[in-house]
């Protein structure tokens, strides 16, 4: 239809696909019985506890929930600055972006 | 052979239980079988009036369940469907008056006289629903494709789960030209996200409407797309599950179906 059209002239953006995105985040949290302030928390957790070794971007930490039919993932992406020279525990060369990945069933 | 019984639930209230419920059921009676369709929403029953049985209710479930009356006498028979009855619901009673016991024993009696017992749960997922799945074999979760029905209906599909049932997914008031422009999840999409067998759509049909307001069955009315729908799930209980399953559809105009013709949406 020319409707089609011209929404897409008027710069109409599809919503199911958040939707979509949105629900799945949703059903993680439920599943998990994990609420968005738990999340929060243990993003503070692991922002300190990665900050001990690296220097990181806290502002471009990304939280990420991903889910397969078995398995959901709790994905924690973070670009690295740089790594801490003044720790005792030796960390491997590491540079640019890394993932942490933390599985849960 | 014993009958099976299959509770019809969603979680959320309002996406067409109760609707799917005199459906599936009427069509199951028009295939030949002899079906209950039994109003467990014991407060707020309305399944009467969507099969526009109101004026023949005598007893109800909650009698039948604390034995002061026969199943034979609480079972409404539709006279435009043979093999069709109707259990109604109480309405003077509170939910909590049911058991889950009481109505697992009324259910091995059900098991025997009927080839199909469908119960239409109230929604949420306390007592009125807990009674509703005691006896089931299977179930049927309705869902319409937003996200809080949605929602709801993962977390009833994780109950059925913890039952040892596994759940077949009807996604009702399906809007296909909503889902052509990206602006409703498409039945692929819910299926991605409640991982459970489907069983049927249903696309969005005015004719719901119409034929609650006078108390006719949906199924037999040829002009209606979700009347169709329900005959074609109803089929797919009943054993025939390799009939396929059919996407809604709109009609397309003259520009949709020059794209559609080159690939685009």
């Amino acid at each position: 239809m020319f409707n089609a059209l011209l929404r897409k002239f008027a710069g109409h953006k599809p919503t199911n696909k958040t939707a979509k995105k949105r629900l799945q985040f949703t059903l993680v949290c439920d599943q998990l019985e994990v609420n968005d302030s738990t999340l929060k928390r243990l993003q503070g957790d692991i922002i300190t506890v990665i900050s001990r070794y690296f220097e990181i971007d806290r502002d471009a930490l990304q939280l990420q929930v991903q889910r397969d039919k078995d398995v959901s993932a709790l994905v924690f992406n973070t670009p690295i600055l740089c790594v801490k020279k003044d720790t005792a525990i030796p960390v491997p060369d590491s540079g640019g972006q890394k993932n942490y990945r933390k599985k849960k069933k | 052979m014993e009958g099976r019984i299959i509770v019809v639930t969603s979680g959320k209230g309002g996406v067409g239980k109760t609707t799917a419920t005199a459906s599936i059921g009427a069509a199951l009676a028009m295939e030949g079988k002899r079906v209950a369709v039994i109003d467990m929403d014991i407060g707020l029953r309305n399944l009467d009036v969507v099969m526009g049985l109101e004026n023949r209710i005598v007893f109800n479930i909650v009698d039948v369940v604390k034995g002061q009356c026969k199943l034979s006498q609480a079972a409404i028979r539709d006279r435009r469907i043979e093999n069709l009855f109707l259990i109604p619901a109480s309405q003077s009673d509170n939910k909590d008056v049911l058991t889950p016991a009481g109505v697992e024993r009324v259910g091995k009696q059900l098991r025997q006289e009927y080839d199909y017992v469908l119960m239409d749960s109230p929604a949420g997922i306390e007592r009125g629903f807990e009674n509703s799945v005691v006896s089931a074999d299977d179930a049927v979760v309705i869902c319409t494709p937003d996200v809080s029905s949605v929602r709801d209906a993962d977390r009833v599909i994780g109950l059925l789960y913890a039952r040892s049932i596994t759940p077949k997914l009807v996604v009702n008031r399906i809007v296909s030209e909503m889902v052509a422009r990206g602006d409703m999840l498409s039945h692929e999409d819910v299926i991605d996200v409640l991982s459970v067998p489907l069983l049927g759509l249903v696309p969005m049909d005015q004719q719901v409407v119409i034929s609650s307001n006078v108390g006719l069955p949906l199924v037999m009315q040829n002009d209606s797309a979700a009347g169709q729908a329900f005959r074609r799930i109803a089929r797919r209980l009943n054993g025939e599950s390799d009939l396929p399953i059919q996407v809604p559809s709109h009609k397309k105009g003259m520009w949709g179906m020059i794209t559609s013709k080159f690939g685009r949406k």
